[in-house]
């Protein structure tokens, strides 16, 4: 193979090595998109106590004392795996797992149900709010 | 189209530059005795590139990264099987690879909605189940093929979607813990093992042990995954006690293999070039006279040697396109498994189904390189979406469709029990409110 044939598979090759950095540029990009994309599915909703705000990034949000839980609450009035958060269609829907304090939403003792936003959750002695995220681009 | 239409716009370019670098090069390096053969096969890419971009559209996705991955690298392999031993089009290469791609829209469209999946989580059980029944009774004698006239179909390959979407749809059952005796353990999980058992069993009585370490990788993901659920915290006993198990079933494995796997463990290929080591010397031989670029489209000399298409593709292609180019078509597959780290999975199974898919892709790559290479016994797999073959073909595209899915879920309202429950009751909250943060 001659200089200019080497020089054009080299080329070809450079093309294709672009073309896979465009690629993953382009993934990059489109992660924004999907991020709006959860945002709107999730109603942009967040958990918050009196001390710290808990972003819902995911569509199963295990709340428990456990160390591994999404959502940790270090209270012995908690149990290990408490209770877990779905969403589906922007509705967040909460499930106790068989708590021993049970699992009460404005005060109602609940096994499942669909929370509205400024719901009061109650696991143990532990309160949470489920309300819309307060981020600047959001109102 | 929901993805973003000037990276789509963009993407769609830089495919077409790609491919068109690569018919370039067959044009003017190429081995072909007519133009025409040039022009089919460079229209023939073009076509499915054009076909392809314009589909995609439709399904409304949250990202197209995957989909031009897919179409880059299958015409890719379209365009290095249509030059083994000289220019043509590979017109069955080209027909398994159309299949391939409407098996991804396929993947795509059954696993966006893990929620319904869930449900269906049985029918994969029984899926493997009577798959494992006609490896069984229809492939005769510890066979791993299936005859039907004229076409042969490897069953083992199609339990693989089925036994990540096991793996994945077990993964919210974790904390479903049940006693026996003294221990707490979750039925899926026994489930699970058990199927990953009789698995590796039944690849040992036919005599696939090339999958086998597919399966087990597939597995050791689901099961990482398992300990570590629902977030990233790993169990050090349960890590140290998997591996521990894993060496000791490899060592006892190793020990106890069949004569025919010892032969292959310990052969020397250079002492036996006729021989059991034929392939693996051929395709080193040829790896080192293509060196870097090649000896041009078509040029090469191990397309006379059995299985070269598929079983040692990876040295066909280094031989005629250069070892750049072959380890370029690697980096391209890994960049597909690698997608769902650039966007996280937003839910635990569909985390768990693209670990389970990048595990098969990445072993399988592994088994067959390193194999054609003699850094490992020589196995006989397939490179996903590069060698040829039916089955393969039709099981990675469907793969790569779960990838897909990964990244633009559904999530569809489930049958929720409303439990009945009051109006919300807040005074007693809201006396004692102070401000959140």
């Amino acid at each position: 193979m001659d200089q200019m044939n080497l020089i054009l598979c080299a080329v070809a090759a450079a093309t294709l090595d672009v073309c896979a950095l465009v690629l993953i540029m382009s993934a990059y990009h489109e992660r924004s998109t999907g991020d709006r994309r959860w945002n709107r599915m999730t109603s942009f909703m967040e958990l918050a106590d009196y001390n710290a705000a808990y972003p819902l990034g995911c569509d199963e949000i295990l709340i428990g004392r456990h160390a591994s839980a999404d959502i940790r609450l270090p209270d012995l009035s908690v149990s290990r795996y408490h209770a877990i958060l779905t969403v589906s269609d922007g509705i967040w829907t909460i499930t106790d797992m068989g708590s021993k304090s049970g699992t009460f939403i404005n005060g109602v003792p609940v096994k499942q149900a669909q929370l509205r936003e400024n719901d009061i959750i109650k696991l143990g002695n532990r309160q949470l709010i489920f309300r819309r995220r307060r981020d600047a681009n959001v109102r | 189209m929901s993805g973003n239409t000037g990276s789509y716009i963009f993407s769609c370019l830089f495919v077409l530059l790609a491919h068109g670098g690569m018919l370039l090069n067959v044009f003017i390096n190429g081995n072909y005795s007519s133009i025409s053969q040039v022009i089919i096969l460079a229209g023939a890419v073009l076509i499915l590139d054009a076909a392809y971009f314009v589909a995609m559209p439709f399904f409304k996705q949250t990202t197209y990264t995957v989909d031009f991955l897919l179409i880059l690298i299958l015409n890719m392999s379209v365009i290095f099987q249509s030059c083994f031993g000289g220019v043509s089009l590979d017109v069955k290469h080209y027909i398994t690879s159309i299949v391939a791609l409407a098996a991804c829209r396929g993947g795509y469209l059954v696993c966006r909605n893990h929620k319904w999946l869930g449900q269906q989580r049985k029918f994969f059980y029984i899926g493997i189940g009577v798959l494992m029944l006609a490896i069984l009774l229809l492939t005769g004698s510890r066979s791993m093929w299936i005859s039907l006239g004229s076409i042969t179909i490897q069953p083992s390959e199609f339990i693989k979607p089925l036994f990540v979407l096991a793996c994945a749809t077990s993964i919210t059952e974790q904390q479903k813990k049940h006693k026996i005796l003294f221990f707490y353990v979750v039925y899926e999980n026994l489930a699970l093992f058990g199927l990953t058992a009789a698995i590796c069993l039944l690849q040992w009585w036919c005599r696939d042990l090339g999958s086998l370490p597919t399966f087990v990788g597939i597995y050791a993901c689901g099961f990482l995954l398992r300990i570590c659920y629902p977030k990233a915290k790993f169990s050090k006993k349960k890590l140290i006690g998997a591996g521990a198990a894993l060496l000791a079933a490899a060592v006892a494995g190793m020990r106890f293999a069949p004569a025919y796997v010892q032969d292959r463990l310990h052969v020397d290929i250079w002492s036996d070039k006729n021989g059991d080591g034929y392939q693996q010397s051929q395709a080193l031989i040829a790896i080192a006279k293509g060196g870097w670029f090649g000896k041009g489209p078509g040029y090469g000399g191990l397309h006379k040697v059995f299985a070269h298409e598929n079983d040692i593709v990876f040295a066909t292609i280094s031989e005629e396109w250069g070892l750049l180019y072959a380890l370029m078509m690697i980096f391209a597959i890994l960049i597909l498994v690698a997608v769902p780290l650039v966007n996280p999975p937003r839910s635990y199974f569909h985390g768990t189904m693209a670990a389970g898919v990048c595990a098969a892709f990445t072993v399988q790559m592994a088994l067959n390189i390193f194999g054609s290479c003699n850094m490992i016994p020589f196995t006989g797999v397939t490179i996903p979406f590069i060698s040829s073959g039916g089955s393969s073909m039709l099981i990675s595209g469907f793969m790569a469709g779960m990838l897909v899915a990964c990244q633009s879920p559904t999530m569809r309202a489930p049958a929720v029990h409303n439990h009945e429950r009051q109006q919300p009751q807040q005074p007693v909250f809201q006396q004692q409110r102070r401000p959140y943060p």
